[in-house]
């Protein structure tokens, strides 16, 4: 019976070990392969986690299924009558293990400093990337307008999202805090541009809901009476899973909907699409000339 | 040992290894034994159960992966002549050959397609080649499968097996989940007698109803949304057949019509029920009216699809501007036009109908004061301010809801002939198709329109027939 805990002991870190190795090839660890520079850097955190708590993990296993081992090993005739050792009430011990685990969490907590406030700090947002793509796509605005591209309202249970419109020299209008009559709508079906980060305002017209996108790392809770902003720059163009993180209702589960990383281009011929949508009359005879 | 329990629990709940089965409309109780067997043998002739389901050839539904026929053969190989667009033949989808004129029917499973030339190689070799010209069926059914599948997985919880909206979810929503077994559904772009057309269900399946807890499912592929608009039309049809055929039925063999057949004492109740075996086996009697009813429910269905039954407004949108906005307010206000009475002056919604007590369809009066639908659900004139647009915000669809009116709701139908005022400055003549343009501009005006903190009601006081006591919002 020694030798079993002995050995129970020191199976299971070998057994996290393991599986943490093969996990990656078994499809059991992230989503993909983080799809934004933020991305990786928050991946970087959690492995820089992950490391520091397996040091701690094995080293305590080895260390227990040692104490173990030695005595299970210990034949001397008057082992039997040997007693444990009871470190309850060191004064030494206790500060040596406040005091470890307290430096390495201040050391994570600055650690994470920049990546936090990049990802939540507004003045750290990268505005100037920001401002560029807003050239690029021909947005007219003065300093003191939105960021966002985009407003996206959670909502039991969808993503309903509104754009600015066009103004009538054909720019793109900035994104206003209420609605307005040029606004373009869609549901479900996030576009923006690829390449560059790009920031939307998201809110809910009900309950807590989770702004989550894996493959780019981005979770952010939207919040009843809230409207919080959100940068994220997708890599490639393509289309990325948007969910909800928190448990918002019975129909949870269907806030399943599309983010589209596109070109610039694609994003403007996008927003025309919706535009023509959007002013449908259904007379075939006079082409789409009679935009608001 | 807990962990069976709550397992046991789970499914005692949930109902797990019961099979779902189609429920019956209320009227359906009221109906003696002998009556109820022949409604049930009628529907499951026809439709069959949720999970042994009947394809039906006379409904107006695409049922089938694709139809088509033979244009060359051999034994192995077979190219078609397909209906467009069809759904996606994977392989391993069923061939059915009608064969002859005795109807005979061959199966052969497809081992691989050819889009390009519509060439389907079979699994194994036919007997004999099949003939050019022969009528030939792709997935049997497979739609109306999918279709199931689908609703089961995204629409059951809360409109119901038997689409009646009583699944397990729906007593916790408001508005009601829809009820298709009138037909009736309330967001579509054709004319007001019609039915929804496919387009008009599938966009709601794809955009959802905002203001309700109808969800978009834009995910769904086009051919999954298309499955599940055809199981829902299917729902429809088989709801209304059972609506119609009950109150036929009803008529003359309902519980309270037997007993008022027999309180004189001359007609007994055996008398009754040999009366209702007879007019069953009659070829002329209950045969006939349910030929008629299908047939009748078969064209109002197919013919909502065909363009004629869309809402296509004469003149295009005239442009958004102050002026239109001006003339549709006027509009708007004009007693004739009767938005006042439910939408209200300002269009909070408040309007006098809200508080009368109204009528229902069979012109019995209503529970509460206020307005219901023909679900008999109290329903609430849109509060325009809101922005909130339930059948879509685009012109057409805000033009569909004027000119064909919210089917199975008070809002009724301003169908317009004309395309302009014979006399502009008559505000007495007929609603025209341009007024109907301006009234969509004035709606889509209201959420803008400039309220001031702290001014009250005052923003409402667009026309001095306020009713509402002024006291209040004096100080």
């Amino acid at each position: 019976m020694k030798w079993f805990w002995c050995l129970f002991f020191a199976f299971w870190p070998i057994v996290a070990i393991a599986l943490c190795w093969v996990s990656p090839s078994l499809g059991w660890w992230f989503p993909s392969e983080a799809a934004s520079p933020l991305g990786r850097r928050i991946d970087d955190l959690f492995y820089m986690i992950l490391l520091i708590t397996s040091v701690t993990f094995v080293g305590t296993q080895v260390a227990l299924a040692y104490a173990l081992f030695r005595g299970a090993s210990d034949t001397e005739p008057e082992a039997d009558a040997k007693k444990a050792w009871y470190s309850h009430g060191s004064h030494e011990l206790e500060v040596i293990w406040s005091i470890v685990p307290a430096f390495v969490l201040l050391f994570i907590a600055l650690y994470q400093l920049d990546v936090w406030a990049e990802y939540r700090v507004k003045d750290a947002f990268p505005r100037d990337k920001m401002e560029a793509v807003f050239e690029s796509i021909n947005q007219k605005r003065s300093e003191t307008d939105s960021l966002a591209l985009a407003e996206v309202t959670a909502r039991q249970f969808e993503w309903r999202i509104r754009y600015p419109g066009f103004n009538e020299d054909g720019s793109l209008k900035p994104l206003m805090a209420d609605p307005q009559p040029t606004d373009l709508y869609a549901v479900n079906d996030l576009h923006l541009p690829a390449s560059a980060p790009v920031m939307i305002n998201l809110r809910t017209m009900d309950v807590q809901h989770s702004f989550f996108l894996p493959d780019l790392r981005i979770k952010q809770d939207a919040v009843p009476g809230l409207v919080i902003p959100i940068w994220f720059e997708a890599e490639r163009q393509q289309s990325y899973q948007l969910l909800c993180a928190e448990l918002c209702g019975w129909g949870h589960y269907k806030m399943n909907a599309r983010f589209v990383a596109e070109s610039d281009e694609g994003f403007i011929e996008y927003l025309r699409q919706l535009e023509r949508e959007q002013n449908e009359d259904r007379v075939d005879e006079v082409p789409e000339t009679d935009a608001e | 040992m807990r962990t069976c329990l709550t397992l046991l629990l789970i499914c005692a709940v949930s109902g797990c290894g019961s099979k779902p089965e189609f429920s019956h409309r209320d009227e359906y109780e009221n109906l003696p034994p002998y009556a109820q067997a022949y409604v049930d043998e009628v529907l499951n002739t026809y439709f069959g159960t949720p999970t042994d389901m009947v394809v039906w050839d006379k409904l107006p539904l695409k049922l089938h992966t694709a139809t088509g026929k033979v244009t060359t053969a051999d034994n192995r190989s077979i190219t078609l002549d397909i209906n467009e667009p069809h759904a996606e033949i994977s392989s391993g989808t069923e061939l059915l050959l009608e064969a002859g004129e005795e109807a005979q029917q061959i199966s052969a499973w497809i081992r691989s397609w050819d889009e390009e030339s519509h060439t389907a190689t079979l699994e194994s070799a036919l007997q004999s080649k099949p003939a050019e010209e022969q009528s030939v069926v792709v997935g049997p059914g497979q739609v109306l499968a999918n279709g199931r599948h689908l609703y089961a997985e995204h629409c059951q919880h809360c409109h119901g097996v038997t689409g009646d909206g009583n699944g397990p979810t729906a007593p916790y929503l408001n508005p009601k989940p829809r009820d298709y077994r009138r037909g009736i559904f309330k967001f579509t772009t054709t004319q007001a007698p019609k039915r929804a057309s496919r387009e008009d269900l599938a966009r709601v399946i794809e955009d959802g109803i905002p203001g309700t807890y109808m969800p978009s499912f834009k995910l769904l592929t086009e051919d999954e949304s298309a499955a599940l608009v055809e199981y829902v039309m299917w729902l429809s049809l088989r709801g209304e057949l059972e609506y119609q055929l009950i109150r036929t039925l009803s008529d003359s063999y309902s519980n309270d019509a037997i007993k008022d057949r027999t309180s004189d004492g001359e007609t007994s109740r055996n008398d009754i029920r040999d009366e209702f075996n007879a007019a069953v086996n009659e070829p002329d009697s209950f045969r006939y009216e349910l030929d008629m009813m299908t047939t009748r429910l078969t064209q109002d269905w197919s013919s909502s699809q065909e363009e004629p039954a869309e809402v296509r407004p004469l003149t295009p949108r005239i442009p958004y501007s102050a002026e239109s906005v001006a003339k549709g307010r006027v509009l708007y206000l004009n007693e004739k036009n009767k938005c006042l009475q439910c939408h209200g002056e300002a269009g909070y919604g408040d309007g006098s109908q809200t508080f009368s007590i109204t009528k229902n369809e069979l012109n019995q009066e209503n529970p509460a004061p206020g307005l219901y639908d023909v679900w008999g659900n109290p329903i609430k004139p849109r509060n325009l301010h809101r922005g909130i647009y339930r059948g879509g915000r685009r012109p057409i669809d805000l033009y569909s809801r004027i000119y064909a009116g919210i089917k199975g709701t008070p809002m009724p139908a301003f169908s317009t002939t004309t395309l302009r005022k014979t006399d502009p400055d008559d505000p007495e003549s007929a609603i025209t198709d341009e007024d109907i343009w301006h009234l969509v501009n004035y709606i889509l005006s209201v959420p803008f329109e400039e309220v001031k903190t702290g001014a009250g009601a005052d923003s409402a006081k667009t026309a001095e027939l306020a009713t509402t006591p002024q006291e209040v919002d004096s100080h």
